[in-house]
């Protein structure tokens, strides 16, 4: 199942997910190991968000397994999700909630700190390093509410950080931002993998935008359809089974998916 | 007007309202934060219809309210962690039902009971000094639940789902806050009323809101707020003649709208500034 010599971080052997009644993911078999950066992508409704919840630990498998870090996880709070670091949708977040910048990354540490723990002078200072990391430490008493789309999906990567992660999981990181600020984010993220180590998980619709950032593409719709490097998965062929007719791939070999802001 | 400060029961009503008025406006950041606004109102009605039980059946009535109050918040949570509706409509349901059993159960007694209909408006100014022990008692066990699971509360408020994700018992500590408020709204209950208890916890801390961006400035204006405006109340309500709970709502409520005016948020907005 693995693909080389690390054993793999995630791995979905067979797995299935979804509800009573609704399968939103079937029958996956995939392998993602330590230090890879690796792209999911995906029309609206083929599971996208299901994965990332499922390997959050937010989703159990209705069939076949998940292992995390070698763990089966049945646990669905298995202290292995832990070093998962996580950044939601933008928009799932109150942006009005009243915090600052620094309390905001600080909750990427109470999970680690566990019940009746106040945060400690050590993680305070693991916070303030997460806030360098993103170059955001000027901030840190700042309303999060203040800052702009860009900057705030910083501090939510920040906070992600401050787990002190393995594995740092990015649900649609640039949705809602201005062309020059989701490069900006993407160039982050990237610059993260490569200094930090870090197996990076990138839920997208931009294809464009990761294609040559990514060592693997994931391509699913509902099921696995395809997954390897861009250029074995982004074929007109594999990608007009997916999206259908909307495709158009340009001289360039940019993938352009008609209607994509219209299904916003 | 400094002599109504010596009587036993001004004293003993001031004691009550501040620790109510602390107590609901400490909680109502939560409610306020998570979006839990209607439950406050849901949970006060089933305390009541539990307070009408316990004078029916001869029951001590504060146990059955929280009885009642517990029940109602733990089916709304489960109804919507189920995905089975919206919190605010089965909050919705079970407050117009257990409002409706509360009356059901009045017109079964016998007699008129004039402590019932003072647990559905409010009477401060009569609290006895064993009640004034039950509501410290509540509320020192509110608040040390507050202050114990101050962090993940603050998290699940944020966003329950990254909470989850992020390795806290994001679920255990959503009922607790449901259990908390429905504790909260039963200390209240005597002194402001069923109908108006909601109004304590909600007021002081959206006041509170329209002022600042930080939690921790949020958090001791809502409680400044809230305890200010409980003590003024019944020093109001004392000197002019006029009922407790309505005249510590109406203060709130006229401070909130006060707080609009100046609201920086607001200010803001108007300057041009979006944030």
């Amino acid at each position: 199942m693995s693909r080389g010599p690390h054993p793999p971080i995630i791995r979905f052997d067979h797995a299935s997910f979804g509800f009573p009644g609704v399968t939103a993911l079937e029958d996956i078999t995939l392998s993602i190991e330590a230090g890879e950066f690796v792209g999911v992508i995906g029309p609206n409704g083929s599971g996208k968000t299901t994965l990332c919840r499922a390997v959050l630990g937010l989703l159990a498998p209705i069939k076949g397994q998940l292992h995390i870090f070698d763990c089966a996880c049945q646990e669905l709070r298995c202290h292995h999700r832990a070093k998962i670091g996580y950044l939601p949708q933008k928009g799932v977040v109150d942006r009005d909630f009243p915090v600052t910048v620094f309390e905001t990354v600080m909750m990427g540490r109470y999970g680690a700190l566990g019940l009746f723990h106040r945060p400690s002078p050590k993680d305070r200072r693991i916070a303030m390093e997460s806030l360098a990391l993103v170059a955001m430490e000027r901030y840190k008493d700042t309303a999060l509410g203040h800052l702009s789309g860009g900057q705030q999906q910083r501090v939510f990567i920040a906070r992600a950080l401050a787990q002190q992660p393995k594995v740092l999981l990015l649900d649609e990181p640039t949705t809602g931002l201005d062309l020059p600020m989701q490069h900006n984010v993407i160039e982050l993220i990237q610059h993260l993998h490569e200094t930090l180590g870090l197996t990076v998980l990138l839920i997208t619709h931009d294809i464009n935008m990761i294609r040559s950032r990514v060592d693997r593409l994931v391509l699913l719709k509902t099921r696995l359809y395809a997954a390897g490097p861009p250029a074995d998965v982004l074929k007109p062929n594999i990608l007009e089974q997916v999206y259908g007719k909307g495709l158009v791939i340009s001289d360039k070999d940019l993938v352009i998916v008609e209607d994509y802001h219209h299904s916003h | 007007m400094l002599e109504l400060f010596a009587y036993d029961f001004m004293q003993r009503s001031l004691l009550a309202a501040a620790m109510v008025g602390g107590l609901c406006s400490l909680i109502g950041v939560f409610v306020v934060l998570r979006g839990l606004a209607f439950v406050g109102a849901g949970t006060s009605h089933a305390a009541f219809a539990g307070v009408t039980l316990g004078y029916l059946v001869g029951w001590p009535p504060l146990l059955l309210a929280v009885a009642f109050g517990v029940a109602t918040v733990w089916i709304t949570g489960w109804l919507e962690e189920q995905g089975r509706m919206k919190l605010d409509v089965s909050i919705g349901i079970l407050y117009t039902a257990t409002m409706a059993l509360a009356i059901v159960f009045i017109s079964l007694m016998k007699t008129y009971n004039a402590e019932v209909y003072g647990y559905l408006f409010g009477s401060v100014l009569s609290v006895a000094g064993e009640e004034l022990v039950l509501i410290a008692g509540l509320a020192a066990l509110v608040l040390g639940l507050l202050l114990a699971f101050w962090k993940e509360l603050l998290f699940i408020a944020f966003d329950q789902e990254m909470a989850e994700a992020s390795g806290i018992p994001a679920r255990s500590i959503f009922f607790l806050l449901l259990t908390l408020v429905a504790l909260t709204v039963v200390v209240a209950l005597k002194t402001v009323g069923a109908i108006l208890v909601f109004a304590m916890i909600l007021i002081p801390a959206s006041t509170a809101y329209q002022l600042t961006h930080s939690l921790t400035a949020l958090t001791l204006y809502s409680v400044i707020i809230g305890t200010a405006t409980a003590l003024t109340g019944v020093v109001v309500s004392t000197v002019w003649d006029i009922p407790s709970g309505p005249s510590i709502v109406l203060l709130a409520t006229a401070v909130f709208f006060f707080s609009l005016v100046i609201s920086p948020k607001r200010l803001r907005i108007r300057s041009g500034h979006p944030r």
